[in-house]
């Protein structure tokens, strides 16, 4: 390894004529490397930078090309720079093995013209994916990299990721955010080709991306938001809910409050039997589906012969009354409601199912009704 | 996630427990007093179902206990003598209270800084999409902490967004056990 860095201060050194540009470009990738060497050492990276090292020996003469392999680099960035890094060195080389490495960097050209462009159509799947574009890759360097990447790949597989290439400082950085995650480690964030690799953004995108996940929850909890896609439409859409359940609580216990002079709702008789035969099991709540309906029926059903065990149970089981905002679903519980109703034996038609319907319809603020 | 059933169970008794208390309290109770009454005890119920484990439950515990003795007792009844002990030590604590203070500092020196702002800028008039945006989506996240109980205790977005998911929860599902009840009872007094 130290043997790799001797030579990229020769190789730099070497290049004079390199530009500014390719320069940082070369210190900055060096820079990332340093610290992932400390963090993962279960790359077993000194037997494959050797490897490399050799691999480049004969194609590139004195050329020993840095080992851009063996920290998790980007790719773009080591294409890119051995592109241009060959083209810098054929330009201040110029002798007899010029057609050589001409064509070494033609065919490292190609390749890595071939590299970015299936970074750009692939720049967004997951790293699998572009693990696979790598693996076709041609030549003695590129089956260096691509091992190491398919060494890096593996290892990130099984962290949580966004689906970009992978950067050392994001690593070392999303060691002090890594709380949430649930490895012990670091988080693995990739910064996505052509966006900034400093450790402040990627903690940004890593929060941003965060909050458009519970965004996307509160448009499944909030109804009709699924057609907004901003978030200040989506925030306004939850503030108005919000707002409108805050105030039908209100408008709730007036009512409560005025349909009983004293608070007795405690009244044994307000849950008895009678009153649930009305009320049949079926139940619309969110996120309770259909698991609700079998236990709260079976229930209803075994409340028959048996009295009811306790009184907010059995009253639980009268709960039927569906959400009215999605009124589809309220037909169709309107219409089992009638159906359970009937099967009982019971001067409770369906007009007076009806009519605790029409109650609670008109109790419901008319803003709800989508 | 909890049992969703036995929440609701636990809501249902938690709000009969707190109406009863209140009629001992106080017996023959004008109308907005009773529909205070319940509301409250809704209330209790709804964030004693979720008291560990989000902040809006105790937050909203915390102020409906501060508010008068009479609402002090109803809490503690209903959610236990030291457990609400302990929220109000947690919310009413002088750090919070500085806390809070610090943050209408903050917000008048905002507010005071915009007006100097605009009557200095009314020359250049650069409007960028971009900061229009950010300042729309600020304004609706403090709209969104005044609504939510305790949320402005909460600096970053993705923990104000959680609250706010369960907090639209609870209140879903304390709405329709009210309007449960409700249709009971009309139904009690038409039969």
């Amino acid at each position: 390894m130290l043997r790799c860095l001797d030579n990229s201060g020769n190789f730099t050194g070497n290049c004079s004529d390199m530009t500014v540009l390719e320069r940082q470009r070369m210190r900055m990738k060096w820079q990332q490397e340093q610290p992932c060497h400390e963090n993962q050492s279960l790359y077993g990276d000194s037997a494959l930078g050797e490897v490399v090292a050799k691999s480049m020996k004969p194609e590139l003469g004195q050329l020993h090309f840095p080992s851009f392999g063996l920290g998790s680099s980007r790719f773009e960035a080591a294409s890119a720079i051995s592109a241009t890094s060959m083209a810098g060195v054929e330009e201040s080389r110029g002798t007899g093995s010029v057609p050589e490495k001409e064509k070494m960097s033609s065919a490292c050209g190609k390749h890595s013209f071939k590299k970015r462009k299936s970074d750009k159509i692939h720049s967004s799947k997951v790293v699998a994916e572009s693990e696979n574009k790598e693996k076709k890759m041609k030549g003695g360097g590129e089956e260096g990299e691509s091992k190491i990447t398919e060494q890096n790949s593996n290892k990130n597989t099984t962290t949580n990721n966004s689906s970009s290439k992978d950067t050392c400082g994001g690593t070392s950085k999303g060691n002090s955010k890594a709380s949430e995650v649930q490895k012990t480690d670091y988080i693995h964030v990739r910064a996505r080709r052509g966006q900034a690799t400093d450790s402040h953004s990627l903690a940004e995108r890593v929060r941003r991306e965060k909050i458009s996940e519970r965004m996307k929850y509160l448009q499944d909890l909030v109804p009709g938001c699924n057609k907004i896609t901003g978030k200040a439409g989506m925030l306004d859409e939850i503030i108005n809910y919000v707002q409108s359940l805050q105030r039908q609580v209100e408008f709730l216990s007036m009512k409560l409050a005025a349909v009983n002079p004293a608070l007795d709702f405690n009244r044994d008789d307000l849950f008895s039997k009678e009153v649930f035969s009305t009320c049949g099991p079926s139940f619309a709540t969110f996120g309770m589906g259909s698991d609700m309906n079998n236990p709260a029926y079976l229930q209803f059903n075994s409340g028959q012969q048996v009295p009811p065990p306790s009184i907010p149970e059995t009253f639980l089981d009268s709960c039927c009354f569906p959400q009215i905002l999605p009124s589809s679903t309220y037909e169709s519980d309107l219409h089992k409601l009638i159906s359970v109703g009937s099967d009982q034996p019971r001067a409770v038609s369906s007009s007076f199912l009806s009519q605790p319907f029409t109650g609670v319809v008109e109790a419901s603020h008319p803003k709800m009704e989508m | 996630m909890q049992n969703p059933r036995s929440e609701k169970l636990e809501f249902l008794q938690k709000w009969m427990e707190g109406m009863g208390k209140c009629t001992s309290l106080k017996k023959n109770m004008s109308l907005l007093e009773r529909k205070k009454a319940i509301k409250v005890s809704a209330d209790l119920a709804m964030a004693s179902t979720r008291t560990e484990s989000k902040c809006w439950s105790r937050a909203l515990i915390a102020n409906i206990a501060s508010r008068d003795h009479n609402s002090k007792v109803l809490t503690e009844h209903v959610i236990g003598s030291s457990q609400c002990l302990r929220l109000r030590k947690a919310f009413t604590s002088s750090s919070f209270s500085q806390l809070k203070n610090k943050r209408m500092l903050n917000r008048t020196r905002k507010i005071m800084k915009r007006r100097r702002r605009t009557v200095r800028s009314r020359v250049k008039k650069v409007v960028m999409a971009d900061s229009i945006a950010r300042r729309l989506v600020q304004k609706r996240t403090e709209m969104l902490k005044r609504l939510v109980p305790g949320g402005d205790l909460m600096d970053d977005d993705v923990s104000l967004i959680e609250e706010t998911l369960d907090y639209i929860q609870s209140l879903r599902s304390q709405v329709q056990a009210m309007r449960c009840l409700l249709a009971t009872s009309q139904l009690m007094n038409c039969s």
